[in-house]
């Protein structure tokens, strides 16, 4: 146990560095990094996804796995744009969007929390099942007249320079670490994470807790959708396809082990920074397409690699003297 | 353990120290770089030694995404008229990788403004997804000229080049049709890329109706319509239904690059050549070989070098304040010579330059356009 937690505070502390190395090297290289509305752009061009890799994080430390979050996300936005398009007020809009996807997370964890299916399964199911709604309910149309006040809550300050999606993501860091670091629920998510036998028969309540975790991530991925309309002007049937691979590298690169039990938020907010600074980095020095692509890819592998690769090397060098003994 | 936190910490140090040396590096850099946008007011001294004193515009060419052949060519044309017009500012060829098109369209026009070019040329891929970012980049002093494929409400666009009119394509398919099928005419059939292309399903649209209204193609019979998806191998495998489907047919019709290539290789891998013939729209490069062996005969295309050519010298002339974004407003643009910004008759917004016309290749021209 005290292994892991080291080898976890020195996953964080390497990554700190990273960052802290990343953006010197930004500042260094490019006048307008430090501007504060490129700082404020840095986190809006991708706040949706790294709102949704937040819950992420808790769901893969449970050990399991949320594929629908980019479909939530797009089902969200459609049907408030759907609903906007038959003349119910946008307000009503939000509401309902939100209520799909809680229904839609609400619907994944009960056959992963009650019925006992592999999450890899139902929520692949829900990625191709929650598109297909989002565009049964747009077809190939694009909705774009939102009211006014729509568009400026997703592409204007709303305390000065501040978007409100970046308040929320703010917001929900906070909830996460206090939920994940300083609570019996985030000790549950560990030990179920850890061994869910285990944490069964010691008295927790296994299905509730992944039932709320999965209701979680369906409404906060709703909550992205509907800010990621805002953002845009504008909403399609393949709104945000693609976001969940993206989403799961943040929360990887974290430091959160795919098998679950380990992995603290703290590390998924530096793999967020990290992520987002490389990228805003690379682009102001004209850095893109596959080249950007292709430097977060290696940074994945590393980040799998390494650990698994330190801990190889240990239980070699455990085994050694435990087999010269015999 | 505490050896590797002490080493740590004597990173984070490093890193901040180097952070720290960073930050009083802007102000002193930023004014360097402020003066940019100075435009006509001033010729720009300190940043155009240029013979001509062209004033400086920072420019960013930005494609649907990177690594295909007819984006590079656009690159090519806008290289050129940079180079002619001699300006001293930067042309930069930025571009999202194809499966993170519509956000990575959205970051680098975001960025650009950030960076305070002067310019962008879009080729949308991301429909009115692009608005908010391509408006905020004009709010930042930024032209912003749409090329290849526009912005469907026209908002936070000046304007759009236009390839070809959309109608005009489907015309020259029925000429290419008739030449190729003679008076006699036969059975032809389309080969599209996928039902989602909104500019493809516009192009057999207009294909379709000219074929019924203009008796002149009253021999011309369209029996089928299929998909090939833009990619090879299924364009091939439809091309190869398309023969067994319909034995006497005697063109396939292709008006997608990726589908008039592969169908044309389904002939000759076939040894169909001789019955089948195959045309459309299609790259000289790609199509050359079979063009000379005879299986396409004839085919058509634009010129994207010159749609390049052409979007820099509009959004060029546009950035320095020479022209105005106005309908009847006409300009040179250097060897392609002089055009008019009309209302664009295919959206209900929006003005665009219409560059045209198509460029019909066979046995006589394709070689030299293929190099």
């Amino acid at each position: 146990m005290r292994d892991i937690g080291s080898y976890l505070r020195s996953w964080e502390g390497l990554l700190l560095v990273l960052v802290l190395a990343v953006m010197g090297f930004n500042a260094l290289q490019t006048p307008y990094y430090l501007r504060l509305a490129n700082q404020i752009n840095l986190f809006t061009l991708s706040i949706e996804k790294v709102m949704v890799a937040l819950v992420m994080a808790l769901i893969i430390i449970n050990a399991e796995i949320d594929l629908s979050v980019a479909s939530i996300m797009g089902l969200a936005a459609c049907v408030l744009a759907y609903l906007h398009s038959q003349g119910v007020s946008v307000a009503v809009g939000i509401l309902a969007g939100l209520a799909v996807g809680l229904l839609a997370g609400a619907f994944n964890g009960f056959w992963i929390a009650y019925v006992g299916l592999p999450s890899l399964a139902v929520t692949l199911a829900g990625l191709i099942g929650y598109r297909g709604a989002a565009r049964i309910l747009l077809e190939d149309r694009s909705i774009t007249d939102f009211p006014e006040w729509f568009n400026r809550l997703g592409q204007e300050g709303l305390v000065g320079p501040v978007p409100l999606s970046l308040l929320l993501f703010l917001l929900l860091v906070g909830l996460t670490v206090i939920g994940l670091q300083r609570s019996a629920f985030g000790r549950y998510v560990y030990a179920i994470g850890n061994n869910r036998d285990a944490a069964r028969y010691s008295g927790v309540d296994v299905r509730w807790i992944k039932m709320q975790l999965f209701m979680a991530s369906g409404l906060v991925s709703a909550l992205a959708g509907l800010l990621l309309a805002a953002r845009l002007g504008a909403v399609r049937g393949n709104t945000a396809e693609g976001f969940e691979l993206d989403i799961i590298t943040m929360v990887l690169l974290g430091g959160v082990s795919i098998f679950g039990g380990s992995g603290s938020m703290v590390g998924v907010v530096l793999a967020i920074l990290l992520v987002l600074n490389l990228r805003n980095g690379m682009s102001l020095l004209n850095i893109t397409g596959n080249t950007q692509t292709g430097v977060i890819g290696v940074l994945l592998i590393l980040s799998v690699l390494a650990p698994n690769g330190v801990q190889m090397v240990r239980e070699r060098w455990r085994r050694r003297p435990t087999t010269q003994q015999g | 353990m505490k050896r590797l936190w002490t080493s740590l910490a004597a990173l984070l140090i490093l890193a901040l120290v180097i952070g720290a040396c960073a930050a009083p590096a802007p102000p002193a850099a930023a004014p360097a770089e402020e003066p940019a946008p100075a435009e006509e007011a001033e010729p720009a001294q300190e940043e155009a030694p240029a013979a001509e004193g062209a004033p400086a515009v920072d420019m960013v060419l930005l494609p649907k995404f990177l690594g295909i052949l007819v984006f590079d060519q656009a690159y090519q044309g806008a290289q050129e008229a940079h180079q002619e017009i001699g300006n001293p500012g930067k042309l930069e060829f930025l571009g999202p990788t194809p499966e993170n098109s519509v956000q990575g369209q959205i970051e680098i026009v975001t960025t650009a403004a950030t960076q305070g070019m002067d310019a962008i040329m879009i080729s949308n891929n991301a429909g009115d997804q692009i608005v908010p970012a391509a408006k905020a980049a004009k709010e930042a002093g930024m032209t912003v000229v749409t090329w290849d494929s526009p912005i469907p409400s026209a908002e936070g666009e000046d304007l759009f080049v236009a390839q070809v009119d959309f109608d005009e394509t489907g015309k020259v398919m029925a000429e290419m049709a008739l030449s190729i099928l003679g008076e006699d005419g036969g059975k032809l059939a389309i080969l599209s890329a996928s039902p989602d292309a909104a500019n493809q399903n516009a192009w057999n649209a207009a294909f379709q109706e000219v074929l019924e209204t203009d008796p002149k193609y009253a021999n011309l019979e369209l029996v089928d319509l299929v998909y090939g998806n833009d990619q090879s191998e299924d364009s091939y495998n439809q091309a190869l239904a398309l023969v067994d489907k319909y034995p006497d047919l005697e063109l396939i019709m292709a008006p997608t690059t990726v589908g008039i290539a592969a169908a044309a290789k389904a002939m000759q891998d076939e040894g169909l050549c001789d019955k089948v013939k195959v045309s459309g729209l299609g790259l000289p490069a790609e199509m050359v070989s079979y063009t000379l062996n005879g299986c396409a005969p004839e085919f058509a295309l634009w010129s994207f070098k010159d749609l390049g050519y052409l979007t820099y010298y509009v959004t060029y002339l546009l950035a320095t304040g020479q022209i105005e974004a106005q309908e009847g407003v006409t300009f040179e643009a250097g060897r392609m010579g002089s055009y008019t910004i009309e209302k664009d008759p295919t959206r209900d917004r929006g003005l665009r330059v219409l560059m045209g016309p198509f460029t019909i290749y066979t046995a006589e021209n394709v070689e030299e356009a293929a190099k």
